[in-house]
């Protein structure tokens, strides 16, 4: 992505580049141990049109580092390489099968004068190791969501279908990437809950026990609302890559036919039926249409013996959604379909509705919404919980911010530093910009503040920060 | 303070990024008001008397050296040099011979393939482009060859793309590597340090060779013989860079980039300066008083200034060895800030045999042997006749002072920096940190601190931290930099109320605690 630089306006056209995708492959050492049959080890290669030879390089490099790491120490492996012009971040999920993505750095090309060639400066120190290594971990969790381990497919067609997979898998997904607006919040990968009083509550729970009662093929629900999660019946480490999936791709795709008003054409008709507003996400588009094809998407969960498949029903009335999960060996019908609508639409639009109200009592009774003088992320290790109000609405394609990218660098950074020890800890520091940021874990929990205070002092910031705790966290922070 | 703060200002008071203007009155002064450049404590009345470093960001700037390098290949000083060198292989081995601190004694003799070899805490390795190990801090460069083989193949792939290895990273370990032609030197650490700290010691390292050979001689070497065993040359001289690497865990003056002087009543340090001022001759360029780690005094020539690592290594060299303590020492030294081309010639003699002054002449002539004792003879002479002498004899009875003379309560430790002179002031470590293992623990977080403030793109103002062993504060305005160590009791009001009684205190002080007036002959 180009992005011009300020500067650019004082004459000189200087052009700035953020960090993009130089190359993603996957391969295994194992299986092709021979001078001459490097290639072989190579399973998956972006972009693809690379020489082979240089792919064969390249993957040496990654062994080279690999190994050579090992001296130092074997029970810790490389994380990544960092050079004058990329960073490469590898990870083994399984054994024997590395991921390697190489991102290169952000830089700046300054024209010269007398047509000589644009310098080009590397920016070094931009990239977040935590960051991307955690992006690198994403694309296998959700490589493993839709198709299972690596294992699976080598056990299922050997290495010809684990590289089908792959390519099938990651061409498209690598293109989803949006490397230049990752921060802090693909470091924790956490799940937003959606706040909710008691009775709304319960009302979903015995929405999700009737539906599942009624129809008991189902094996899991989740629940969410304005692409925030209220119920799961999931595992926490499967929500949060489902959650992932869920708001950064299949909602962000469905949403414009909602908005776009009732008699636009852009909306789908809804059946006939003005009961509900509910409607497939996932699956048919139209289940009147004789046309119609039942085939929903399958996803991986963890399970007591390794993994059990899925079928993935997302099910969608106004801002609420219901994942429905069956076990992939029960074909799904028209006729289940069918009733899954008749069931759940008029009951999900209803559910809708309350929440959306309680919403709006809740807000109004919390009194008007003035611009803080703070903004935080908070996250929760034990549930994977994480409030942001520095980010405005993630999308697929950006994640939008409210604050200066090195102030989330810094917050970055804060961050690698409370990782390093496993105790409480505080941090506050001011940047030349004269915001201050603080930092806080205690007991798993960890929050951030910004506070645009120029003119405050360490004990004023202290103060400020304490009234935040006390009253969005209950004071669950302790420490002073 | 205000040349800072020019990074563009971005407000999110409406949402937005785009940059807002402010006027520099409106920033704040917080935690407490700061100084203007050359006010601060402990700044000096006249020129300085080092080149100006800001940080350790001028250990990068590698401009004005790839000048000074073009500019010596133009003159053949071969013939020069290599006479140069075998006075510096001759006196190495002597100094050698005669230090106490012998190879037989290093941890030399470990299995490389052994767990305990592999868990200490900072490896630092030299070679050469051709691949051929130079030095090792455990082990011997023997077994380790094949090692430092695929060190070099890596640095080699990875410039073969035309571009650049900087360092690999794994859990509780980096790699940290760095080419300097015709050299590389690779760190392997398991500290919390950053690549940029890891970086800037293994420049020292580098400079530490090429002090001992100079540049021009280097390349030399390895232009007619790309396969040469540098060995062969240092042997006997890694004592110094085994020293060298205790210092940079453990001197906060390599940290700072600065120098801590001995506390001295200024009224006899102006003695003893000026009587050094005029024990001078011709080729004298630098004269240096030394009491252990910590200066007394230092008179340059005019326009000639003494960079901050050369200084280092100087001390080094001083502090590494005890066969200066048996008569004057002649030795050729490559001041590698001041010139990597040529050697200058330093005499090195104590004051008294068994005391800790140790007076340095450098000279630009190698013939200056005699000159530069009857110089320091004309000083002693001068100097003894004064009471001064006396004053600096008692001051060397108490170096350093207590952190609780300062009488801030809960505060343990600190470091303060006057920018604009180079100079640094500490209290010795408290109980708390007299241990080895202590130490080198508080010296991390200082230098973790450090990092933080001097991050290459994203440095900060201030860095509060709170942790159940400690609190850490650390500030840095445009005239000094400030780094203290609190009780874990100590509270941000502390913290806050502490620095500017810090400030009145040093302020009060520091005439005993700077050197205020340097001279030039």
């Amino acid at each position: 992505m180009l992005m011009i630089s300020p500067r650019m306006a004082s004459g000189m056209q200087e052009k700035q580049y953020t960090p993009s995708l130089l190359s993603f492959f996957i391969y295994n050492p194992t299986f092709g141990p021979r001078e001459g049959e490097e290639e072989k080890k190579i399973l998956f290669y972006h972009p693809s049109d690379v020489e082979k030879n240089e792919k064969i390089r390249n993957v040496g490099l990654c062994e080279a580092i690999v190994q050579f790491t090992r001296t130092f120490c074997p029970t810790k492996p490389a994380k990544s390489l960092h050079t004058q012009k990329n960073r490469q971040f590898f990870f083994e999920p399984e054994d024997n099968f590395w991921i390697v993505m190489v991102v290169r750095n952000p830089m700046v090309e300054k024209p010269n004068k007398d047509g000589k060639p644009p310098t080009i400066e590397y920016q070094e120190d931009e990239i977040l190791d935590t960051v991307y290594g955690a992006v690198v971990r994403q694309c296998y969790s959700m490589y493993k969501l839709f198709n299972g381990t690596f294992g699976r497919a080598m056990e299922a067609g050997g290495v010809d279908l684990l590289t089908q997979k792959l390519e099938k898998f990651f061409y498209r997904y690598l293109q989803t990437l949006h490397l230049q607006s990752c921060d802090l919040l693909d470091v924790f990968g956490g799940i937003s809950f959606f706040p909710l009083d008691k009775m709304t509550y319960l009302k979903i729970q015995s929405f999700v026990n009737r539906v599942e009662e009624s129809l008991s093929l189902i094996k899991y629900t989740a629940f969410l609302y304005n692409d925030q999660l209220i119920w799961s019946g999931l595992e926490q480490d499967d929500m949060r890559i489902l959650y992932k999936y869920l708001t950064t791709s299949l909602f962000p795709r469905h949403s414009e036919p909602e908005l776009a008003g009732r008699d636009s054409p852009l909306r789908p008709e809804v059946a006939g039926n003005l009961l509900h507003y509910g409607r497939f996400l996932t699956g048919p588009t139209n289940l009147k249409d004789p046309e119609a094809k039942f085939r929903f998407p399958k996803i991986f969960v963890s399970a007591e013996d390794g993994y059990e498949e899925l079928h993935l029903i997302v099910y969608k009335a106004m801002s609420a959604a219901a994942c429905f999960m069956i076990s992939a060996s029960v074909e799904l019908t028209r006729d289940f379909c069918e009733q899954l609508d008749a069931l759940v639409g008029p009951q999900l639009t209803l559910l809708a509705s309350d929440i959306c109200e309680q919403f709006t009592i809740n807000r109004r009774i919390s009194g008007p919404e003035k611009e803080p003088q703070f903004k935080f992320i908070y996250f929760n290790h034990m549930n994977l919980a994480e409030k942001s109000t520095i980010h405005m609405r993630k999308t697929a394609s950006v994640c939008l911010t409210s604050v200066h990218p090195d102030l989330m660098k810094i917050l970055g950074d804060i961050n690698c530093d409370f990782a390093r020890v496993d105790e409480d800890e505080e941090i506050i520091v001011k940047a030349m910009t004269d915001y201050w940021v603080v930092g806080k874990k205690s007991d798993q929990r960890e929050l951030y503040v910004i506070l645009n205070q120029k003119n405050a002092n360490l004990i004023e910031v202290n103060e400020e920060v304490k009234r935040l705790c006390a009253t969005q966290f209950n004071n669950i922070f302790f420490l002073d | 303070m205000d040349v800072e703060g020019q990074r563009p200002m971005v407000s999110w008071e409406n949402s937005t990024l785009a940059p807002v203007d402010r006027l520099r009155c409106e920033r704040a002064d917080s935690p407490t008001p700061g100084l203007v450049e050359g006010t601060e404590p402990g700044a000096v009345h006249q020129s300085a008397m080092f080149v100006h470093t800001q940080s350790f960001e001028d250990l990068t700037a590698e401009a004005e050296e790839a000048q000074r390098e073009a500019e010596l290949d133009q003159t053949d000083e071969c013939t020069q040099e290599l006479k140069a060198l075998v006075v510096g292989e001759k006196t190495i081995e002597e100094q050698h011979n005669n230090s106490d601190i012998s190879s037989e004694s290093r941890a030399k003799e470990e299995d490389v393939s052994s767990e305990a070899w592999r868990s200490h805490r900072k490896h630092v390795f030299v070679l050469s482009e051709a691949g051929k190990p130079i030095y090792t801090r455990y082990g011997t460069e023997e077994a380790l060859s094949s090692t430092m083989g695929v060190m070099m193949a890596l640095v080699s792939f990875v410039e073969a793309e035309k571009n650049i290895i900087r360092s690999i990273q794994a859990d509780g370990c980096k790699v940290v590597f760095l080419t300097k032609s015709p050299l590389v030197l690779v760190g392997v650490s398991r500290t919390c340090q950053s690549d940029k700290e890891l970086l800037r010691e293994l420049q020292y390292i580098y400079y530490q060779i090429v002090s001992l050979l100079t540049l021009t001689q280097l390349n030399h070497i390895f232009q007619h013989k790309q396969n040469y065993d540098l060995r062969r040359l240092l042997a006997g001289s890694e004592y110094l860079t085994d020293n060298l690497l205790l210092r940079l865990d453990r001197d906060p003056g390599l940290l700072l980039s600065a120098v801590t002087c001995l506390p001295l009543a200024s009224s006899a340090r102006d003695v003893v300066s000026s009587s050094l001022q005029t024990a001078k001759a011709k080729n004298l360029v630098f004269s240096i008083l030394l009491a252990g780690d910590r200066l007394v005094t230092l008179v340059r020539k005019k326009d000639q200034y003494l960079h901050h690592i050369d200084l280092h290594l100087v001390f080094n060299l001083v502090g590494s060895s005890s066969s200066f303590r048996e008569g004057e020492g002649w030795t050729p030294i490559c001041l590698p800030k001041f010139n990597t081309a040529g050697f200058f010639h330093a005499h090195i003699s104590y004051l008294e045999p068994a005391s800790e002054l140790c007076l340095i002449l450098v000279s630009t002539d190698r013939e200056d042997f005699f000159n530069m004792s009857d110089c320091k003879q004309r000083f002693v002479e001068r100097l003894s006749k004064r009471s001064a002498y006396q004053a600096m004899k008692e001051a060397l009875k108490c170096p350093s002072y207590s952190v609780e003379q300062v009488g801030i309560p809960e505060l343990r430790h600190f470091l303060y920096k006057s920018k604009s002179s180079g100079l640094y002031t500490s209290p010795e470590f408290p109980h708390l940190y007299q241990s080895d293992e202590e130490q080198e623990r508080l010296m991390g977080l200082y230098q973790d601190l450090h990092s933080h403030l001097h991050h290459p793109t994203r440095p900060l103002r201030s860095f509060y931290r709170c942790s159940q062993t400690e609190n850490l504060l650390a500030w840095v305005t445009s005239g000094f930099e400030l780094y203290l160590c609190f009780s874990p009791l100590g509270t941000k009001a502390l913290a806050v109320s502490a620095v500017n009684k810090l400030l009145k205190w040093i302020r009060k002080e520091e005439d005993r605690l700077f050197i205020l007036s340097p001279l030039t002959y």
